[in-house]
């Protein structure tokens, strides 16, 4: 569609897979990030956005042990975040602080808080409850479903339960509902499963096959994002999991991650394996759920989903994040180690 | 007046228009050039200020213009003062000669007192004279009178005795009008006094009288009395009191009796139209049939108009009975038109229900049956149009069907082929067939047709309108199955799936052969005998939009062409799925051979190239993607620095060099993976290959690998590297892939050493022979 010379850019060193808007930096726009090398020595970015919006700083460099396959940042403490990170032969989970800068940028040690080490097998993702201050943490590796509880004072996790997906379904990651501090949805090969936190019992499952990313619209509730290897991307309502509300194109390649705006609905950012960033608008209201099933009917009313499309990359995107702070802000990791924030102002006034 | 003004000089006008202005009841009406004040003008009307008259005037003049017009307006004011006098003295005289004419009308009245009284005086003496006349002729002229009435009663008396006899003979001589007549006229008289003086009379008339109604429903009834006799006959018997009513629905029941026999036979028209479509015998029982039933409707026709004169105020439940008949034609019409036939027959039933309309329309004309036979020709029609597009649909998606089946038995090598063009016929085939089917319906010049003719063609446009973006939602929905069929099947419905896929295939060439051979001549049809229409209204536009039609198919296409690719390469990824997720491969065992998945992936591919083969065309060239490929003139140049990161590769890629190769893809075209698909079958195994590439890539990136683990990925991609080339198109990308695969892999092991060539070599060798053992045939 465009070049995509719009964008800002901040490379890091290294491959890298995962991105995190930090959420409880209500002063700046800022974005967390972790580099993926297997045999070097591996760093977390913490990068700001000017207060001119033009460039990005790098705001913190630490190194971290190993590779990172996963990282989140606590929704409350700007200096906390989670990460999944593994050895190649081993994986393990921790909670790190950012230490106390005071100027200087060389490479400060991150001082860990608390590791998640109940694992035995693959860990996929760790999990803090989106909308605000919670003491429990979400941690899923293969087989199994931890609820975890911290606290940061005390520099201590205890798992609370544990809940095993059971047989043939390996689970590949999750996502927390913002709206209900009990729910949790987790992807695995052939669906999604809902869980309910306090009893931790399936409650729901909706049977589609290869999802690699799942995510709750935090306006909405309900609302769940898949994003698929082949057919897209799907919008479900959570209490009809027969089928999609609706079905987006998504990429060319596997759409690997996907992401709903925080504060403007419908608006929908999907990452793909065809090193490209889409930018979508899906129709929020209900009537056009009949739209969507007789698109035939009229291919020139509908309007196109796809509001842009970033191709500026040299590799597949697999990081994506909104910034909570600018809305319109997002900021997107391809494998190579390039950081892009894009402003998606330009179609805002489409809506 | 205007015009007048002209000759007239300046004086005269003045005259008149303040002579005018004297006698006008309303002033402001003189003025009829309303000027302003502002000018010179305005001295003459009634709005004249003479201040700003006479600033205007110094203003305007100068001194010598100024003397000037105190001349003249001198000048004119004594012609004012004159004319004022001669006002006055021709208004004096006009009094004068008034005065002058009511003294003499005072001295004629005078006289005319006295002639008066004399005239009322003579009129009194001829009044008085002409009432002696009356009073002596009165007495005489009452006996006359008298006597005139005993006349007249004594002649009625006579008249009721000679009634019986009287009917008598009219019966003999079936005057029964007469007496009718007479009887008629004597009721009042048997009435009042039936029961006495007259009571012989009375019973002898009335026994004739019964005799008169027996023989007058006598002939009502009789079908060989001419109408003309039997209308009188109903008329008598209704003058005479009788039920007429009664006798009324008796016929009534009898023409609706009759009614069975005009049942149309759908059955018999059909053989008829089908014997007639054989030239040797259909001519006769066609023409027996057709003048069977036509013999009957005018039976039938010719009742009614009896039945019509015979009873003039049964129009309506006339109207009825004929209107019944034509719902009944044309119920048994639908009925028809609900089966599958064609447009010749069902215009047979129209023109034997047209004439017959005709028919009865000669008799009954206020029962407007045209009008009426035309609107529920117009449903009939519009009926048969739907259906006929309904079985056009069926035997397309029959047609396609059958492929899915035919193909699953027979497994036969060209089925698909067949399969498209089969059903690439019943569509082409069957559109055109459709519309010579409709086109016979508009030449025909049966009235009632060429009146709907219109109709016809807006409904014929809607039609294929309809039908295809129907046809398109079939598509959609065949398609649509196999997709969750699949995901149903999961990898034990192999087979069926990869019929499945086939008939995607088909489906997307279909689409385009609609797009671009299909529609283009529809086009052209509608456009040479259909045109006209617009008794929708030309606000909507023709009701057949190609356009639209074309995008919707073009659109079709290509989803249905990625909705194939897809399928393929969710084959191709749930092989390789398996392949990287269940080993462990930081515990990889040395390589020994290469893996069987590269045997599963590469019979994925083959089978995908046979099912491209039989459909789609093949491209115009080998490397014609190099001309619209962004990548084309950095090809040769890619390859080269491809060939450098191979030797590279094969050396020292022991150490990161994630900076080297990112400023080799800096340097790099960006190579094209993802282009655009198109209708060949290079394209198609292209775009499939590159998808299954990038995916095996992305697996890649997911695992960490020990030294082992890459370098069995190693040799796996070098074997697949030769089969591939082979197949595609696009070398330059697949060997991007391909490196990009093997880059992956190192980037993900641990101890990133890869095999030395020649073990490489001879691993590859040791497949190839193996390879060649167990398809012995293949190329």
């Amino acid at each position: 569609m465009q070049g995509g010379s719009s964008g800002i850019g901040y490379g890091l060193k290294y491959q890298a897979r995962c991105i995190s808007d930090v959420k409880a930096d209500t002063d700046h726009t800022s974005f967390i990030t972790g580099t993926l090398s297997l045999r070097e020595e591996n760093e977390v970015h913490l990068i700001r956005l000017s207060s001119g919006g033009t460039e990005l700083i790098c705001e913190g460099l630490f190194s971290h042990p190993n590779e990172i396959w996963d990282l989140a940042s606590c929704p409350f403490d700007q200096r906390i975040f989670s990460t999944v990170f593994s050895t190649g032969e081993s994986y393990g989970a921790a909670i790190w602080q950012i230490p106390e800068l005071y100027g200087q940028l060389n490479s400060p040690q991150l001082e860990r808080i608390a590791s998640l080490d109940a694992h035995v097998g693959k860990i996929n993702c760790v999990l803090w409850w989106p909308s605000g201050r919670h003491d429990k943490l979400i941690s899923i590796d293969d087989e199994n479903l931890f609820l975890w509880a911290l606290d940061c004072s005390k520099k201590a996790a205890q798992v609370q339960s544990k809940q095993s997906s059971g047989m043939l379904h390996y689970l590949s990651g999750g996502a927390w509902d913002p709206h209900d501090i009990n729910a949790v949805a987790t992807t695995c090969e052939s669906s999604v499963q809902f869980w309910d936190l306090r009893t931790m019992k399936k409650t729901n499952a909706i049977e589609h096959a290869h999802i690699h990313n799942a995510n709750y619209d935090m306006k909405k509730n309900h609302i769940l994002v898949t994003a698929e290897d082949e057919s897209g991307i799907h919008i479900w309502d959570t209490r009809k999991p027969k089928s999609p509300i609706q079905e987006l194109p998504g990429h060319t390649h596997w759409t690997w991650a996907v992401t709903c705006n925080p504060e403007y609905d419908g608006l929908i950012l999907s990452a793909g394996t065809d090193s490209t960033v889409n930018l979508w608008m899906a129709p929020t209201s209900v009537e056009d759920e009949a739209i969507t099933e007789s698109i035939a009917e009229s291919p020139a009313q509908q309007a196109d989903p796809l509001l842009n499309s970033y191709s500026d990359y040299e590799d597949s995107v697999y990081g994506l994040a909104w910034s909570s702070r600018e809305p319109w802000i997002f900021a997107s990791l391809s494998y190579d180690g390039r950081v892009v924030v894009e402003s998606i102002k330009p179609f805002l006034s489409r809506k | 007046m205007e015009t007048d003004d002209v000759p007239l000089d300046d004086k005269a006008k003045r005259m008149r228009d303040l002579l005018s202005s004297f006698y006008a009841p309303d002033p402001s009406s003189t003025d009829n050039a309303p000027s302003n004040p502002g000018t010179l003008d305005a001295i003459n009307t009634t709005s004249f200020d003479a201040d700003q008259y006479m600033n205007l005037l110094i203003q305007k003049s100068n001194l010598e213009a100024l003397l000037q017009r105190h001349v003249e307006m001198a000048a004119e004011i004594k012609n004012i003062d004159t004319d004022l006098q001669m006002l006055v003295y021709e208004n004096y005289n006009k009094f004068i000669s008034a005065t002058d004419a009511i003294k003499r009308m005072k001295t004629n009245i005078v006289g005319m007192e006295a002639n008066m009284e004399q005239l009322l005086d003579k009129i009194m003496s001829v009044q008085s004279k002409s009432d002696g006349v009356n009073t002596s002729l009165f007495e005489k002229r009452e006996r006359v009178e008298k006597l005139h009435r005993t006349r007249n009663l004594l002649r009625k008396v006579q008249f009721i005795y000679d009634l019986p006899t009287r009917l008598e003979k009219c019966i003999e001589a079936e005057a029964y009008v007469d007496a009718v007549k007479f009887y008629t006229g004597a009721m009042p008289i048997f009435k009042a006094y039936g029961d006495s003086s007259f009571q012989d009379c009375k019973q002898a008339s009335e026994e004739a009288i019964a005799v008169i109604v027996k023989n007058l429903q006598g002939k009502l009834f009789s079908d060989s009395e001419s109408i003309q006799a039997r209308a009188e006959a109903a008329v008598l018997l209704k003058q005479l009191d009788f039920p007429v009513d009664s006798l009324q629905v008796k016929l009534l029941e009898k023409l609706e009796q009759s009614l069975g026999d005009l049942q149309l036979k759908t059955n018999d028209i059909e053989n008829a139209s089908m014997e007639s479509n054989d030239p040797k015998q259909g001519k006769v029982s066609d023409s027996v049939h057709i003048t069977a039933h036509e013999g009957s409707v005018r039976g039938f026709a010719e009742a009614i108009s009896a039945y019509r004169v015979i009873f003039p105020e049964s129009e309506e439940q006339l109207i009825k009975l004929v209107q019944d008949v034509v719902v009944k034609h044309f119920e048994t019409t639908e009925q028809y038109v609900k089966g599958r036939i064609s447009s010749a027959n069902l215009m047979c039933v129209l023109r034997t229900i047209w004439t017959d309309v005709l028919l009865m329309d000669e008799v009954l004309s206020e029962a407007v049956l045209p009008v009426f036979s035309l609107e529920a020709a117009q449903i009939a029609l519009k009926q048969h149009v739907a259906s006929t597009f309904n079985y056009l649909l069926q035997d397309i998606s029959d047609a396609l069907l059958r492929v899915t089946v035919s193909s699953k038995e027979a497994a036969e090598e060209h089925s698909l082929q067949v399969a498209l063009e089969a059903s690439k016929k019943a569509v082409l085939q069957g559109s055109m067939d459709v519309l010579l089917d409709f086109r016979q319906l508009l030449d025909d010049d049966l009235q009632l047709l060429v009146q709907l003719r219109d109709f016809i063609i807006d409904w014929v446009q809607e039609g294929f309108q309809d039908f295809f973006r129907a046809l398109y939602d079939r598509f959609l929905l065949l398609s649509g199955r196999n997709s969750s069929s699949r995901q149903d099947q999961g990898l034990t419905g192999a087979h069926g799936e990869k019929v499945l896929a086939g008939l995607v295939l088909v489906l997307a060439q279909l689409s385009v052969f609609i797009e671009q051979t299909v529609i283009p001549r529809i086009t052209e049809e509608i456009a040479a005998s259909f045109s006209g229409g617009g008794a929708r209204g030309y606000e909507n536009g023709p009701a057949f939009v190609p356009g639209v039609i074309c995008r919707i198919f073009r659109s079709a296409g290509e989803r249905l062409l990625h909705h194939y690719i897809n399928m393929r390469t969710q084959k191709v990824s749930t092989l390789l799925r398996k392949r990287f997720t269940t080993p462990n491969w930081v515990k990889h065992k040395e390589p020994r051979e290469v893996h069987m998945f590269v045997d599963l992936f590469l019979q994925e591919l083959k089978e995908s190239a046979s099912e491209v083969k039989q459909i789609l065309p093949q491209g115009l060239a080998r490397k014609h993607w190099r001309s619209d490929s962004n990548g084309s003139t950095a090809s040769s140049r890619s390859n080269q620095l491809r060939d450098d990161k191979m030797t590279r590769s094969n050396t020292q890629r022991a150490r990161s060099q994630l900076l080297e190769t990112h400023l080799a893809k800096l340097f790099k075209q960006k190579v094209e993976i993802f282009t655009k698909v198109e209708y060949t079958q290079e394209s198609v195994v292209t775009t499939t290959v590159k998808l299954c590439l990038k995916s095996l890539q992305e697996f890649v990136r997911l695992q960490t690998f020990n030294r082992s683990g890459f370098q069995q990925i190693q040799l796996d991609i070098q074997f697949l590297r030769t089969p591939l080339k082979e197949t595609v198109e696009d070398e330059a990308a697949v060997d991007f892939l391909l490196d990009e695969v093997i880059v992956a892999a190192s980037e993900r092991c641990l101890d990133p050493i890869p095999l030395e060539p020649p073990i490489l070599d001879r691993l590859i060798q040791a497949k190839l022979a193996k390879w060649k053992e167990q398809n012995p045939i293949s190329p």
